[in-house]
């Protein structure tokens, strides 16, 4: 334990400087937004006479200052909200909150360029990507469903996993390597409808950001990236309810105060009504089908004073999916926080959590013969604990821990009398990921800024159940049944985590990052695409623990008073301990899944190029990366590296978003991409009378690459005092491009003596959508 | 466990009406002129065939190069040698033999200086008790019929099923095998779910059921797996793993065979 010995040395050393620090006052609060009383995250607070002096608001909106006594005049800005100065004395410590109005007009005055804003030029934070929610509302969509997951996969590094799919990649990473977050707690399957849309419901939704990089220490447990998605608090001021429209969903929220100005709630709704317009099918094997999801965001918040607040949120999301006297099948995630925050002093912010989250599915067969009711679900409870530290204004320590139990119930089957299946029970697993970090940001002078700590990850498998080990081809080599709550293997994984930046000037700077990060956690598909059949596993007796080592150095820039922002980042990863499977692999309801597996390793490097504009009537973005993901397995290829399905040469996207007038905003966006590296025969023969490929290499071939237009316009009503209401159109692939999904191989239609390529699209033809947002 | 999944597939499949196929050209690499060995022995008395060909680019017609003058023999466990001559270019035949229920026989090709072998064991053969047709519910066509086969899978595990459909003496071009993983001893009715051939009533319709080695079923299953296409995607595509060493692409399955032929009404 040399690391935390000296992780516990540099605490004390920090605790010093503090100490040392005197004859200073400190000033907090809390910044909101004052029509609302949301509190805003990431609001800058800097102080006019001391321009080295600043600070940005964290996820609570709670900022901490410490300022030699004098008299002040403290600036809070946010990007969208007019800036307020606040003159003060300060002689002893102070509690200030301060409420921004939201710019309206549309002429926005331009934040002046400034060393403490939270911007990507300052921060020592890289990697990372901050959504903000008018753009995400205006960018267009599918069907006009508004989406975070899609829109995330139009900035640079993260991949979308195909069209009408809402997983994605980061930086080379598996689609089970991300980490998703929804008020702290993870969402295991983030896809609604087999993944044509998303289980965040934007109406819902406050604050998106997502790590792909230097991963601060506070987050853990997946290799690629953390995407932390925050729910609104409500508005605690006045009641309001607004709705939306939609061609195949309908929304509404609710929220008010539940106390004015102490506290408040929010309930948000969506369900989609396809099944309703199939019910009037007349062909029975339509109008007998279900097909429907909803999902359900609610918070509760309450201020008791300046030092403690609680909030509870909730979501619950279903999918459900059938055929009359057929099957049935549903799928959903439920999740739920409970979170006290509490300052202790006037400089160390606490934050406790109880999260619990879910995910099951449940696939039905009502046929006489072959009657089967199959299930299998997850169960997360989790204790969190976050402190934040503003020891001095050149030190932000931040450190906690949190302990998760996991309970896998990874497949259950249970039949009827008449059935030819038989009831089926796989062992239940249990296991503790826990985890311990601390992590300080210091600003070393005006120039240098550090962000440094370490993640300690210490993760275990307990019994009860009888756990094997197995050989390369798949044979049990040893079988040992364990007591419950014994410990069957445990892994403990360092995880240091390091960030610099160098101000060269106010406009530009220079970042390096290395992180390590550790998954314990592994989603087993062997399709290559997202179905609602997902099996997770611990890591165990053979399956270790993933590792990704990466390494990032970028130029960030702004220019045009703050305007415009840039960043060139260059990556390069290593995987370890990496999954794949067997030919012919039995992932489903089998005791012995691990038998099914096989182990290697994996890289991947790129450069991402990123401009933004980010004010003006005109914003937007130009993203592009150029990229490299490898696996090695030995198995495959003979043993030598080859591309992953994800390994995308070149991405692309632009997005557009044009204020035309106080009632018209029209926005676009184009993307285009290689295409993923598939597997194409390279001969054919004939096998018991059916043509057959023979295949070489694997992802030696890669799909047609594709492209798209999708274009928008948001209307706003007019200007009533009692209601407000909004049309926005969409057209999704506005030149019908055929992005190809798949292509697939087989006997010629035409010519049976020949075979034929068939490239398989799911969009062949532009989808228009209308949708009408209410508000009172 | 096939059945949830392919469930899933087929409601994917409705889900995405506006999908669409187009054929287009597509430069493939050749890597062709490898050995390809499909080798049967059945447990029914007859002419027992060894084929070997060698595989071809996917530009070219389905026909496929004989590999002639080879030497083909198969030995049984209880050291009987049955030497296979060539009947036609490619076609290694014998008269008159059987297999029985429980042997294992070793497959041993002598071609171009280089011998292949492969060990096959015929298991016990399960009744094929019923095949039946009914109306196929995944269909917007509802004179559109599904077939299914009915058999009573003994109790213990490791009995494997591949099956052969044919429509109007036409071959399915799909790949049909089961297991009892999850049917053990019990009377199983297996959908044979196919795209490819649709039935009607009045067709003549013949299934063929094998009772096969536990890699020979993952051979079968592996290409079933890679046979589900369409818009949820299949898995990465691969040669199947089987029983021959040194690797090249066929199989040798020793097993037992029964056919049953009914009229759709």
């Amino acid at each position: 334990m040399q690391m935390a010995r000296s992780i516990f040395t540099i605490f004390i050393t920090l605790t010093a400087i503090a100490a040392y620090a005197q004859k200073k006052a400190t000033i907090n609060g809390t910044v909101k937004d004052a029509v609302t009383g949301e509190t805003l995250i990431g609001a800058s607070v800097t102080i006019q006479e001391l321009p080295a002096v600043g600070t940005a608001t964290n996820n609570y909106g709670f900022y901490s200052l410490a300022v030699i006594e004098g008299e002040y005049t403290l600036l809070f800005t946010s990007v969208g909200y007019k800036k307020i100065a606040q003159k003060v004395s300060l002689h002893k410590n102070e509690v200030i909150n301060i409420s921004l109005s939201p710019k309206n007009d549309l002429q926005e005055v331009i934040v002046k360029s400034k060393r403490f804003s939270n911007d990507n030029v300052v921060s020592p934070q890289m990697g990372v990507e901050k959504l903000n929610m008018t753009q995400i509302n205006q960018v267009p969509v599918l069907l006009g469903e508004r989406d975070i997951l899609k829109t995330i996969t139009l900035m640079p590094g993260i991949k979308s996993a195909g069209e009408g799919n809402t997983g994605f990649y980061v930086r080379g990473g598996g689609s089970d390597q991300n980490l998703i977050l929804l008020d702290g707690a993870p969402i295991y399957n983030a896809s609604h409808l087999l993944g044509f849309f998303s289980t965040f419901n934007s109406d819902a939704i406050k604050d998106v950001s997502i790590y792909k990089g230097g991963m601060p220490a506070e987050y853990g447990g997946r290799l690629s990236s953390v995407l932390d998605v925050k729910m609104n608090d409500g508005n605690d001021k006045d009641f309001t309810v607004q709705g939306g429209i939609g061609l195949i969903a309908s929304r509404i929220k609710v929220e008010g105060p539940i106390v004015k100005d102490k506290g408040s709630f929010m309930v948000s709704a969506r369900r989609t009504y396809i099944d309703l317009f199939l019910k009037a099918v007349p062909d029975s094997s339509i109008n007998g089908s279900s097909i429907y999801f909803y999902d359900i965001n609610a918070k509760a918040n309450y201020q008791f004073d300046d030092k403690n607040a609680i909030y509870i949120s909730g979501y619950l999301g279903k999918d459900v999916l059938g055929l009359k006297d057929v099957f049935g099948t549903n799928w959903g995630n439920s999740a739920g926080t409970i979170r006290f925050t509490h300052l202790f002093g006037s400089r160390l912010f606490s934050n406790t959590s109880l999260i619990y989250s879910k995910y099951n599915y449940m696939v039905e067969s009502f046929q006489n013969n072959d009657g089967f009711k199959a299930t299998s679900k997850i169960t997360d409870a989790n204790l969190k604990e976050d402190l934040q530290y503003a020891i001095a204004n050149n030190h932000i320590v931040k450190f906690g821990f949190n302990i998760l139990h996991h309970d896998i119930a990874p497949g259950d089957i249970t039949t009827t009398k008449a059935s030819a299946y038989n009831n089926r029970h796989v062992e239940q697993r249990y296991g503790y990921e826990t985890a311990a970090y601390l992590s300080d940001e210091w600003k070393v002078g005006n120039h240098v800024t550090l962000l440094y700590g370490v993640r300690f990850s210490y993760m275990f498998l307990l019994g009860p159940g009888t756990f094997k080990t197995f050989d390369s081809n798949g044979a049990t080599t040893s079988s040992i049944t364990y007591k419950a709550g014994s410990v069957v293997r445990r892994y403990l994984n360092p995880e240091p985590r390091f960030s610099a930046s160098y101000l060269i000037n106010d406009e530009n700077s220079l970042k390096a990052s290395y992180s390590r990060n550790t998954q314990n956690i592994h989603l087993l598909s062997n399709s290559t695409s997202s179905t609602p059949v997902d099996l997770y596993v611990m890591s165990s007796k053979n399956i270790k623990p993933e590792i990704a080592d990466q390494v990032s150095t970028g130029y960030f820039k702004k220019f045009n008073n703050n305007a415009y922002e840039f960043s060139a980042e260059v990556y390069y990863k290593w995987l370890q301990n990496q999954i794949d499977y067997k030919d012919g692999a039995q992932l489903l309801v089998n005791q012995d899944v691990e038998s099914q597996l096989t182990y290697g390793t994996g890289r991947a490097y790129g450069i991402e190029l990123f401009l933004k504009k980010k004010y003006g009537r005109f914003t937007g973005w130009i993203g592009y990366t150029l990229s490299r993901t490898e696996r090695k397995f030995d198995a495959i290829n003979n043993g030598s590296y080859y591309p992953a399905r994800q390994d995308r040469t070149h991405d692309g996207s632009v997005v557009g978003i044009y204020q035309f007038s106080k009632r018209w905003t029209f926005s676009g966006t184009f993307l285009y991409g290689t295409g993923n590296a598939v597997t194409y025969p390279t001969g054919k023969y004939n096998i018991g009378g059916i043509t057959t490929f023979s295949y070489s290499k694997r992802n030696n071939y890669r799909l047609p690459s594709s492209n798209r237009l999708d274009i928008g316009a948001t209307l706003e009503g007019k200007e009533h005092k009692r209601y407000h209401s909004s049309w926005t159109f969409s057209i999704y692939n506005v030149y019908a491009h055929r992005d190809p999904y798949s292509v697939t191989f087989r006997d010629s239609k035409t010519d049976p003596n020949m075979t034929e390529a068939v490239e398989t699209s799911i969009f062949a033809t532009l989808i228009p959508s209308v949708t009408w947002d209410f508000k009172f | 466990m096939k059945t949830p999944l392919f469930y899933l597939m087929l409601s994917l499949t409705l889900l995405t009406i506006s999908s669409c196929d187009k054929v287009i050209d597509v430069r493939l690499d050749n890597d062709s002129d490898k050995l390809v060995i499909e080798g049967n022995i059945t447990n029914v008395s007859g002419t027992q065939t060894i084929k070997l060909n060698t595989n071809v680019a996917f530009s070219n017609t389905n026909t496929y190069p004989s590999v002639t003058g080879a030497q083909v023999k198969v030995n049984d466990q209880y050291a009987n040698v049955y030497a296979f001559q060539e009947s036609s270019p490619g076609i290694y035949t014998i008269p008159k033999m059987a297999g029985i229920t429980g042997g294992v026989y070793k497959l041993s090709v002598t071609t171009k200086g280089k011998t292949y072998e492969a060990n096959s064991k015929i298991p016990v053969q399960v009744a094929l008790d019923n095949v039946r047709a009914f109306k196929d519910n995944f269909s917007t066509d509802e004179n559109k019929k599904k077939i299914t086969v009915y058999y009573t899978d003994p109790k213990g595990l490791g009995n494997q099923y591949n099956f052969l459909l044919y429509v109007n003496d036409v071959q399915v071009k799909r790949v049909f095998a089961n297991n009892d993983d999850f049917t053990d001893g019990n009377k199983v009715a297996f959908d044979l779910a196919q795209d490819d051939i649709s039935i009607y009533a009045g067709d003549k319709v013949t299934v063929e059921m094998q009772s096969v080695d536990k890699t020979m079923y993952t051979y079968w299953y592996t290409l079933m797996q890679q046979g589900f296409k369409g818009p949820i995607g299949g898995v990465t595509p691969s040669n199947p793993p089987n029983n021959i060493t040194p690797e090249v692409l066929g199989y040798f399955s020793a097993h037992t065979t029964q056919t049953k032929t009914i009229t759709v009404k």
